[in-house]
């Protein structure tokens, strides 16, 4: 979708449901590399990987509660709100695309812009980005496919640099409104929020959302375990910010408390970047046989996808007992990643799910 | 080892009930083929995947006949079907049992011939568990809060 500065409740619904689809979008990147680690191996990256998956479905759910708090209505079904890979990020990013693929030094590459700090608070990053141009402009013709097409007319285009920056505009569109509008910006129903009594040890606090404080609280949270916008290698609650998670994979070294970006001082990281399933990188269905029982595997995987997507909606909807059900079926999933990535496509490749999430 | 690999899956198949691409989904092909293969022996593997070609030929796609050539020229088969039968438990549990005395002393005792559990992951990845609908105990949790809801297994 096209964004634009948010003057009013129309506005914020439509930059928290590109929040809900951006966290979104880094989950299959995310989950494809963690899977093709073979089992037994690589367990530091595994656990670095899963760790970090998990707290992006942690920052679906906060950013659900947030579009709830408002009086908007998350829907994870609807056409496109699954990207096809390789896909820009739904903020406007674009200067790069992520794609799909199996775990390696080009996914961890890609995983470091997807939680790139915010421009201007690390100057020390740029020898991972080198050349890379502010992509906050207008007119920028758009050929991903994650987004949906929405497009206000005379409005100006926003395109973040940052996921960081992203959510600092959220917030700022968020406080103005409660400025002229006070306590019924958030017209939503209490109810419909996800609370920790639904969520178990995964990925840190989740909370309900019902005003200005706890919605900044949830940004917050989101911000800070991502890339940070402050230059911080630890977040305020001292856990180490996504970026610098996956940086230490290609530095191979963890960092300590008191190190300068880019020279972790840490014990050694060891990676087998050859334990991995050499999975095709953003597979499609048409790449497997037709009739093929992959096929119908890959097939399947979609639709589980596909109701997991659906089970989380009515969770965001109004069902939060679903949400326990949800977070189930992921893991009923990881058998469907390991019997697709299992299977060899002849041609040096494995296969890989598709997220191709059919419809209707 | 390829093409082995391919006959090897062709006869699990057969003898499992579940597809190739479920069977490769365990992981557990590859290291199936090379334990039997080295208890055994090269020569015992190739008839066996010679016998279940054959058993596939004449069938000729009939469901019936396949299952009947199947017990006549492997599991009746005095060399074969212990082999067979010992895949098939592989593939179920996971682990490899010591073939039978009387097939020992007629055709070989290999050191390797042992009860052992093939791979960390086998047993885990054993078939019984998508056969009989359920986790493996202390394995593969399905997450917070599904104990109280009914397993569900992807089937074969």
């Amino acid at each position: 979708m096209s964004l634009t500065k948010i003057t009013d409740k129309a506005g914020l619904h439509r930059h928290l449901e590109a929040a809900i689809q951006l966290e979104h979008a880094t989950i299959p990147p995310y989950l494809n590399a963690l899977y093709s680690i073979k089992p037994g191996t690589n367990t530091e990256a595994f656990h670095i990987l899963r760790a970090v998956a998990v707290e992006e479905m942690l920052h679906l759910t906060l950013a659900a509660n947030i579009l709830n708090a408002v009086g908007g209505t998350p829907d994870l079904t609807v056409p496109g709100f699954v990207p096809l890979y390789p896909a820009y990020l739904p903020d406007g990013e674009t200067d790069f695309q992520v794609d799909c693929q199996a775990f390696s030094r080009a996914a961890i590459e890609t995983f470091l812009k997807i939680e790139r700090p915010a421009e201007g608070a690390t100057p020390g990053v740029d020898t991972i980005h080198k050349g890379r141009k502010r992509a906050h402009h207008n007119g920028h013709k758009r050929h991903g496919t994650a987004v949906r097409a929405r497009h206000v007319p005379g409005h100006e285009e926003e395109h973040f640099y940052s996921i960081g920056e992203f959510y600092q505009a959220i917030e700022e569109g968020l406080e103005r409104l409660h400025a002229e509008m006070g306590d019924a910006l958030f017209s939503g129903d209490p109810a419909r929020q996800i609370t920790p009594e639904y969520y178990y040890s995964a990925g840190g606090g989740l909370m309900a959302v019902t005003d200005l404080a706890s919605a900044k609280a949830a940004i917050r949270l989101i911000s800070e375990q991502g890339e940070g916008v402050t230059d911080n290698i630890f977040d305020y609650e001292g856990e180490i910010a996504h970026y610098y998670r996956f940086e230490q994979l290609l530095l191979g070294r963890y960092y300590q408390k008191g190190d300068a970006r880019g020279r972790p001082t840490g014990r050694e990281v060891a990676v087998d970047w050859d334990a991995v399933f050499p999975i095709k990188a953003n597979a499609r269905i048409a790449d497997f046989p037709e009739g093929s029982a992959l096929r119908q595997g890959a097939e399947e995987f979609n639709r589980a996808y596909g109701d997991f997507l659906s089970l989380l909606t009515r969770a965001f909807q109004g069902e939060p007992a679903l949400f326990v059900e949800a977070v189930g079926g992921m893991f009923q999933l990881k058998e469907l990643y390991y019997q697709i990535m299992r299977q060899p496509l002849g041609d040096g490749t494995h296969a890989a799910p598709t997220y191709e999430i059919p419809h209707g | 080892m390829a093409d082995m690999l391919d006959g090897f899956l062709a006869l699990s198949e057969a003898l499992t009930g579940f597809t190739g691409h479920r069977l490769r989904g365990t992981g557990q092909a590859e290291a199936y083929l090379t334990t039997a293969t080295g208890i055994v022996g090269g020569g015992v593997m190739r008839d066996l995947l010679l016998a279940a070609e054959e058993a596939r030929a004449s069938a000729g796609g009939d469901a019936a006949k396949h299952e009947a050539e199947l017990r006549r020229l492997i599991m009746s088969d005095d060399r074969l079907g212990p082999v067979a039968r010992n895949i098939i438990r592989m593939w179920y549990v996971g682990s490899w049992y010591q073939l039978p005395k009387a097939w020992r002393e007629a055709h070989g005792q290999s050191p390797r011939d042992q009860d052992h559990v093939v791979s960390p992951i086998s047993y885990t990845e054993g078939l019984l568990w998508p056969a009989i609908g359920a986790n493996p105990a202390g394995a593969k949790p399905a997450g917070y809060g599904m104990w109280a809801m009914p397993p569900r297994i992807a089937p074969g």
